[in-house]
């Protein structure tokens, strides 16, 4: 083999990496397939793709590394030699530089690599296991001590978690109470809005939460099995285990779950250093947390126990409301007194004095409003205030209402008193002319509506100009496909129907499309089977499910008249199989099926194999 | 979506003479310009600067606007400058009408400035509504219930768009009535709608657009539809009329019970200027509608008369609100003047505005505008429906205009008899008979109770008197004057009683475009696609009536 040609098609594979920047199963499929004829070139291929991987934007790099599992799977040696070699330095790389979700999609691939490639004769594992346990010490580590580092900090992930959950939750949502939500006050600018990388739901999503458990509890058994005399995992893996027999039995109130969700997101998805949007909202409480594993591991035995035993919450909730002064707490609950390392933690003064879970917390009605209310930084940079959380708890009856007081106070002062009479009517009032105009001089250039100046009219503006942005996109969008009428509602949708305003964020037509075309007297009999349109933009398109990483097809439905996602479901901002979803939320299984991070392996094992757990064959996918 | 000889998108004609150069139209506050723009010649109007407004929506600074086949005006209150300029378009229209280009600013076939504007009037009608419903809201009762009153042309509708964009225009969420069949709101001709309103009105597009399965650029309001397929109310004595405007009103008095933005801001109902003369009967329908929604306030346009007639009859008189004496509500009626910019609209624009209405319906937004964001091109699906299987329902009853209209199609002969024990030929005279059902004559407004139970109460109203509704099943075979005529799907099942039929709201409408009576089909052409619902069906045979060439 010429050093030549190997650099050649190490060029060219390349350049067809480059052109891989969605989870595309066919390219994958193809770059593996090249992989696989030029095992002549391994080296050279490995090294390009481990290059790639590295230098590729963080969006990208899932499906880059998807192409070295699917290569490794695939064809095996001796890519496997040679990926291997540094694939602790690649996924530990890819890893601290991606999201949450991203997270997850590689924590279940680093699990199947520790089994056979599926279908293979061979029964060792995919890789080697010194490879990755590697990762997956270094990975747990980090965790821990990333958990440590977050619990100092009392929780500012949580914070920016709401805090880029609050935004997108209504803009990408069409759910009415979202939509409702009267005020937010912190609202950037409506445009950049519109596509976050990560997105959350504010509720409380039992699915995430189990699923993270259970992630948390397949590691700690790892972590035991690595060291099985180690009190400390011992624990926490009982502590794990307890804690999902308490989910299971569903006995916590929303309130107790959410905490529980913070703590274990907390637990599972340590912060990405890279991603910006969660440092900006943070503002100065983010001290730069060390992502890179720390050697000092698994202490945190006690307290996390403590923690995540339902009986305790409440002891929590208080000792957390007792943190309230701006002291730094000595006493928190998750500072270990051996790990004394920490230096941050009884050091110097935290930067933040309130604790914005405190005011979270208070906000909701959790926390009777102490003195530390005042306290409450005029720091604008703290995004969940008690303001921006009150429509949470407002009666849902309130919220139909937009015109605060305050708004509805301004058209009043000019208008009273004028009688509806004849004569009445002839008197010029020119001056009232002004609640039409100069009231509300906050101008939206597209369509000349008009705002108050007031924060409120302000919000309302930005909301509005991100519906015309966002319905700018999708006239583009939707120019290419074939509209129609919608049939009219009956009576009693139309008595039931509420009038979205574009200032409330989300005029979908397509909700109410949904709503009149999707259901008809015919199909309510039915058990709802459930589907979704087949989403305009590309991105979502080929966004697999994140269960199990498949792609969804989108079929012609008749009655529909559109393309739509058969089985597909749509919790938050991302869609799943409904099939995969149930059997998820369901609870979770006691040993939980890893599935393949490989999208459409290519010869199509995968699908085969999925079949010993009989849930799984419930699952209708329409496959093309 | 290829329909043979369907000439919905015109061509982008080349553009071969020079484009025309943008005139400049000045206005001083207080003063408007009103201009006629023909069908099939487009303008495009853009606001330079002050502020303006087209009956009450305000027009954004800068953004071109394009208008075709209307008669509107554009008023200022603090001054402004326009910018009009015209748009070449084809020689001729799909309907082979030549358009005509006038010689005022932009071709428009009139223009001129005001300074007389009865707009402080109507501004004025705003701020005592606005007055009521901030009392009406301290005090815990609904909002005003405002009818308008008025002649042909005298501005109706403009005034009751002017309300509803003020309404809305400081976050208010008004209830709009349309009773006037021969236009129709948010739809096609022939029906009677409600529809809250809570975002901007189309400048260009009248009210604006019902809901598509794609976006718009302004956001798509929901109206609520009923059939009524004849010119006039007072058709069979306002047998039909009656009976479906007490429908609309129970389903408009359900959603003021649960919608509180609708309850605080009050109905806006615009009527038929048929009811604005001196008919026999229109003071019936005109207390009938007063009734039923429990009316506030009565404006009257234009005419003395009517206005005493009105005044006389119902000024200081309580409200028919079921609260109306807790809280001592009484109806005010108030006389404003038409505006001078009112127009008589001749029938061939009326109806070209009525094919307007019944093709953007079908194939969308009728402006070829330069800017493909507002321009939204719908594609209908044609499909064969075997009309055996159509539970096709038509209203017997006569015209008040045209007796002699009304004659049976000679394939119908002898078909119906079996459906009415009255027998086909009879019918005619049926409406004389019928009264408004005890039942659901006037229910209570405010109560909802009976809406809940509707199926029930309609058909103990079916058996009551099932044979006086003036709607019979239309037989096979297919009658061959089903061509080009609409036909309205309720949400009536099939097997529904012909009162049920009446009263049910519309789904939508098909456009039948041929007739093969011998195979028993029909072509029709349905805004969406798929398996025909199976639903009662009603043929809007008189009106709107025939539009020959939607679909070639």
């Amino acid at each position: 083999m010429s050093g030549l040609v190997s650099d050649e098609i190490a060029e060219d594979y390349k350049s067809s990496l480059e052109d891989l920047t969605t989870n595309d199963g066919i390219q994958i499929r193809t770059l593996t397939v090249i992989a696989k004829e030029n095992t002549e070139h391994a080296m050279a291929i490995s090294r390009v793709l481990e290059n790639h991987i590295r230098s590729t934007p963080p969006l990208q790099k899932l499906p880059a590394l998807y192409v070295a599992d699917s290569i490794v799977k695939n064809v095996g040696s001796p890519y496997t030699l040679f990926l291997g070699r540094n694939m602790y330095q690649t996924f530990m790389n890819v890893y601290t530089l991606v999201d949450g979700n991203t997270r997850r999609k590689l924590d279940e691939m680093l699990n199947t690599w520790k089994q056979p490639a599926p279908g293979s004769l061979d029964t060792r594992p995919v890789f080697p296991p010194d490879i990755t346990r590697n990762i997956e010490s270094a990975l747990i580590k980090a965790r821990t001590a990333a958990l440590q580092q977050q619990q100092a900090r009392a929780q500012p992930d949580i914070l920016g978690r709401r805090a880029n959950g609050t935004p997108t939750g209504w803009t990408n949502s069409s759910t009415p109470q979202n939509m409702s939500r009267p005020s937010q006050n912190q609202y950037p600018n409506g445009h950049s809005n519109s596509a976050p990388p990560q997105t959350h739901r504010q509720d409380i999503d039992l699915s995430y939460l189990n699923r993270d458990v259970d992630a948390l509890i397949a590691s700690a058994k790892i972590d035991f099995a690595n060291s099985p005399f180690n009190p400390i995992s011992q624990q926490r893996l009982k502590a794990l285990v307890d804690l999902q027999a308490i989910l299971q039995k569903q006995q916590l109130a929303p309130d107790q779950l959410k905490l529980v969700r913070d703590q274990v997101s907390a637990l599972a998805a340590t912060r990405p250093p890279s991603v910006a949007p969660n440092a900006a909202t943070n503002g100065p409480v983010v001290s730069a947390p060390p992502q890179i594993p720390t050697p000092p591991a698994q202490p945190v035995s006690q307290p996390l126990h403590q923690l995540l035993n339902h009986n305790t919450l409440a002891e929590l909730i208080k000792a957390t409301a007792s943190r309230q002064q701006s002291t730094p707490p000595p006493q928190i609950l998750t500072a270990p007194p051996q790990m004394p390392q920490y230096s941050h933690q009884s050091g110097p003064p935290q930067p933040a004095p309130e604790n914005p879970l405190i005011a979270a917390l208070r906000a909701r009605g959790l926390l009777p409003s102490g003195p530390a209310s005042s306290s409450l930084t005029p720091s604008s940079s703290t995004p969940v205030s008690g303001r921006s959380n009150l429509p949470f708890i407002l009666p849902h009856g309130m919220q139909p209402t937009p015109p605060a007081p305050s708004q509805t106070a301004i058209p009043s002062n000019g208008t009273s008193g004028v009688p509806m009479s004849t004569a009445s009517m002839k008197i010029p009032r020119f001056g009232l002319i002004v609640s039409l105009y100069d009231s509300r001089p906050n101008r939206c250039g597209t369509c000349g509506r008009r705002f108050l100046t007031t924060d409120e009219g302000k919000e309302m503006k930005a909301r509005h100009l991100d519906w015309h942005f966002k319905t700018n996109q999708r006239m583009t969008e939707s120019s290419r496909r074939a509209q129609n009428r919608s049939w009219y509602v009956d009576e009693r949708d139309w008595i039931k129907s509420r009038e979205a305003g574009d200032e409330n964020g989300a005029a979908d037509p397509q909700a109410t499309a949904e709503g009149t075309t999707g259901v008809d007297g015919n199909t309510k009999q039915e058990p709802p089977k459930p589907w979704i349109r087949a989403p305009n933009d590309a991105t979502l398109r080929n966004t697999p499910c994140p269960i199990c990483q498949e792609k969804f097809e989108p079929t012609w439905s008749e009655d529909v008249q559109d393309w739509i996602w058969q089985d597909a479901t749509k919790v938050g901002s991302r869609v799943y199989h409904a099939s995969c979803y149930s059997e998820v939320t369901k609870g979770p299984a006691p040993t939980r099926q890893t599935r393949t991070s490989t999208p459409d392996s290519v010869l199509g094992k995968r699908k085969a194999e999925g079949t010993e757990s009989p849930s799984q064959k419930t699952r209708i996918k329409t496959e093309i | 979506m290829s329909l043979p000889g369907l000439e919905l998108t015109q061509p982008s004609e080349e553009r071969s003479q020079a484009p025309a150069l943008p005139s400049q139209v000045n206005l001083t506050p207080g003063s408007e310009w009103r201009f006629e723009v023909a069908f099939g010649h487009i303008i495009k109007v853009k606001l330079l600067n002050g502020t303006a407004e087209l009956f009450g929506t305000e027009l954004a600074e800068s953004q071109t606007y394009t208008f075709t086949g209307t008669k509107a005006a554009i008023f200022t209150w603090h001054g402004c400058a326009l910018e009009v300029t015209a748009v070449e378009t084809a020689s001729t229209t799909s309907d082979g009408v030549t358009p005509t280009v006038g010689h005022g600013v932009g071709g428009c076939q009139s223009e001129y400035t005001a300074e007389e504007t009865p707009m402080v009037e109507y501004a004025n009608v705003h701020f005592a509504l606005e007055t009521m419903r901030e009392e009406a809201q301290s005090i815990g009762k609904d909002g005003p219930r405002v009818l308008l009153l008025g002649s042909e042309n005298t501005g109706k509708t403009s005034l009751a768009k002017i309300l509803t964009a003020y309404a809305t225009k400081i976050g208010r969420q008004p209830l709009v009535v349309n009773l006037d069949p021969t236009e129709g709101m948010l739809g096609v001709p022939g029906t009677l709608t409600a529809t809250a309103f809570r975002t901007i009105l189309d400048v260009e597009d009248g009210w604006g657009s019902s809901p598509m399965s794609g976006p718009s650029p302004v956001p798509v309001k929901l109206p609520l539809v009923y059939s009524y397929p004849m010119q006039s109310p007072l058709d069979g004595e306002g047998a039909v009329y009656r009976p479906v405007v007490s429908r609309l009103a129970l389903s408009v008095t359900g959603r003021m019970a649960e919608d509180e933005d609708a309850r605080e801001t009050g109905i806006i109902v615009d009527t038929p200027g048929i009811l604005g003369t001196d008919r026999p009967g229109t003071m019936e329908l005109i207390n009938h509608i007063v009734t039923e929604f429990s009316i506030t306030t009565i404006l009257v346009l234009g005419s003395e008369r009517l206005y005493s007639t009105v005044a006389r009859q119902y000024d200081n008189k309580p409200t028919s609100s079921a609260t109306a004496a807790v809280f001592d509500e009484h109806i005010s009626v108030v006389k404003l003047s038409k505006s001078g910019g009112c127009v008589d609209r001749d029938d061939a624009f009326r109806k070209a505005t009525r094919e307007s209405q019944i093709r953007s319906y079908f194939f969308g937004n009728p402006i070829p505008s330069s800017s493909p964001s507002s321009a939204i091109t719908l594609s209908p699906h044609a499909q064969q429906l075997d009309f055996a299987s159509l539970p096709v329902y038509n209203y017997t009853v006569s015209s008040v205009d045209d007796e002699d209209e009304d004659e049976y199609d000679p394939s119908q002969l002898g078909t119906g008899d079996s459906f009415l024990p009255g027998g086909g030929g009879m019918d005619d005279y049926a409406p004389q008979e019928t009264k408004q059902d005890p039942d659901r004559a006037a229910p209570l407004p405010g109560v909802v109770g009976s809406f809940s139970e509707p199926a029930d109460n309609a058909n103990s109203n079916a058996t009551a008197n099932g044979s006086t509704v003036p709607l019979k099943k239309v037989l096979p075979p297919a009658p061959s004057a089903l061509a080009n005529t609409l036909l309205a799907i309720t949400h009536a099942p099939t097997t529904a009683s012909p009162a049920e039929v009446r009263d049910a709201s519309i789904m939508g409408f098909l456009y039948v475009a041929d007739v093969d009576a011998d195979k028993g089909k029909i072509r029709v052409l349905a805004p969406v696609g798929g398996r025909m619902p199976p639903r009662a069906i009603i043929w809007a045979k008189r009106w709107p009536g025939e539009l020959v060439g939607l679909v070639g």
